[in-house]
């Protein structure tokens, strides 16, 4: 964890007026959300509501067409990309390891992360020492997905971002990465989770927000998002 | 001339074998034919002007220049300033590869020398350019997921992709690699027939085709490096993002 780390359940990550167009679509409405420090949110609503749009935004793969995104307190268009990508990790819907092994993608960009640093982060992820000689291809979806994820931690993150991070497993594989997210709120890590399953959300998360159309509907406990999301559906 | 007619009695055997096999493409062999023998006529006619003085030459080569650009850019549809990284692609590899053959006296700067050599040179980094740069094009637009996947780790745009260059120089040296290690054994290249069929001797003919062959291969490889090179640049966006580098649809 960054020794700077905010307080918990202080504001780390706000949006103001977040609008987004893909093309003639509005992708997100005017979104004003804010995300606790070390606080597991969760970010649900139906299929292309906006959800992996608004992550996007927060580590500028997309630039909003109005609005802004403040990193403690701080536009992050004033942050280098690449810092910001550091401090904000994202952790995609289903997992993609480049070609080489295990130890070549979690060092990925980095100077000489140290063996002890990736052996940790793999120690983090569930995943034994032996993993880092393992070749890409030769893992299931549930262990890339892992592996995946401790590439993102690599970087020491201060907010982990997940975009329906469960989607793409199988029930075993499923259950070992809700695992490692609960485990990682343990650490009193920021993460925020894409999902459209709100059981998952129910499992991993303290909060959610609810997308309908690219309009924040409601936020709050999972259960209060359950029965505005029952009403809309 | 003998020769020739030759050569047309058997071109129209292949006629009256279209039209008997019902190949339909009969229209398509004359029309060939024809535009066959004009443009060659026509270039015979020109090289033989360029042929008299070293400036005509030069701006005989300043022509197959811009056509080999041309050609090479048209692969790279969609791309930005495709035409500018085509013509430095092939500027770059004939470009060194003619100054080191006539710079550092392998050949004297004579008409005779420079035309075939630059045609030769210029037609292969044409070749290299035109497939680093399409291979890379398609190797980048369909890995739009990766790549962001890559910018996600805190990297920056051109370090992302820049692990797609190394496999578009590859595919791009194919031709020019199998030609190289086959030479002789499968095909008996351009410039060693030509200079058989002219009266050199084999081991004269060899010692040009070797020269050719070991040139194009730097030649091809400084082409396909610049043009991958420069495609993959033209997909770094603001802010370390991707761009959209199709200027249209295509």
């Amino acid at each position: 964890m960054s020794p700077q780390a905010p307080e918990a359940g202080r504001p780390h990550l706000r949006t103001s007026d977040l609008t987004l167009y893909r093309g003639d679509r509005l992708v997100l409405k005017q979104v004003n959300v804010c995300f606790g420090a070390r606080e597991v949110t969760g970010v649900v609503g139906p299929s292309g509501s906006g959800k992996s749009s608004l992550l996007r935004c927060f580590n500028r793969l997309s630039e909003p067409t109005r609005g802004e995104v403040t990193f403690r307190g701080r536009d992050i268009r004033e942050m280098p990309p690449v810092q910001l990508r550091r401090r904000i990790g994202l952790v995609g819907q289903t997992p993609i390891l480049f070609p080489g092994d295990v130890r070549s993608n979690l060092a990925y960009g980095l100077d000489d992360p140290g063996r002890d640093s990736l052996l940790e982060v793999l120690d983090r992820a569930a995943l034994p020492a032996g993993f880092l000689t393992r070749s890409s291809h030769e893992l299931s979806v549930g262990e890339a997905q892992r592996v995946c994820i401790a590439r993102a931690l690599v970087r020491d993150p201060e907010i982990l971002l997940l975009d329906e991070p469960t989607s793409a497993l199988d029930r075993y594989s499923l259950q070992a990465v809700e695992s490692l997210i609960t485990a990682l709120a343990a650490e009193a890590l920021t993460v925020v989770v894409v999902t459209h399953d709100l059981a998952l959300a129910g499992r991993i998360c303290s909060t959610a927000k609810l997308l309908v159309d690219g309009e924040l509907r409601s936020e709050g406990s999972i259960e209060q998002i359950f029965k505005v999301w029952s009403g809309e559906v | 001339m003998e020769a020739v007619g030759l050569g047309l009695l058997l071109a129209l055997i292949g006629l009256a074998v279209a039209g008997h096999q019902r190949l339909r493409i009969r229209s398509e062999l004359v029309i060939t034919l024809v535009r066959a023998a004009v443009q060659l006529t026509v270039v015979a006619l020109i090289i033989e002007a360029a042929f008299s003085r070293l400036g005509y030459s030069a701006l005989f080569v300043a022509v197959m220049f811009t056509a080999a650009s041309w050609t090479a850019a048209h692969r790279m549809s969609g791309i930005n300033q495709r035409l500018w990284i085509a013509a430095g692609s092939v500027a770059a590899g004939a470009g060194t590869a003619l100054l080191a053959l006539f710079g550092l006296g392998g050949y004297p700067l004579t008409p005779r020398y420079l035309i075939p050599i630059a045609g030769i040179l210029i037609g292969g980094t044409m070749t290299a350019a035109g497939l680093a740069g399409r291979r890379i094009t398609d190797e980048l637009s369909s890995k739009v997921s990766e790549i962001e996947a890559r910018l996600s780790l805190g990297v920056t745009a051109r370090y992302a992709l820049r692990s797609y260059v190394p496999g578009s120089i590859r595919t791009a040296l194919i031709p020019v690699l199998d030609q190289t290690k086959n030479v002789g054994l499968v095909t008996l290249p351009g410039a060693f027939v030509g200079m058989i069929l002219g009266g050199a001797s084999p081991v004269q003919a060899a010692q040009v085709q070797l020269t050719v062959l070991f040139s194009l291969l730097g030649a091809q490889t400084i082409a396909a490096t610049v043009s991958a090179t420069g495609v993959a640049r033209s997909f770094v966006g603001p802010g370390e993002g991707l761009a959209s580098p199709q200027s249209t649809a295509s």
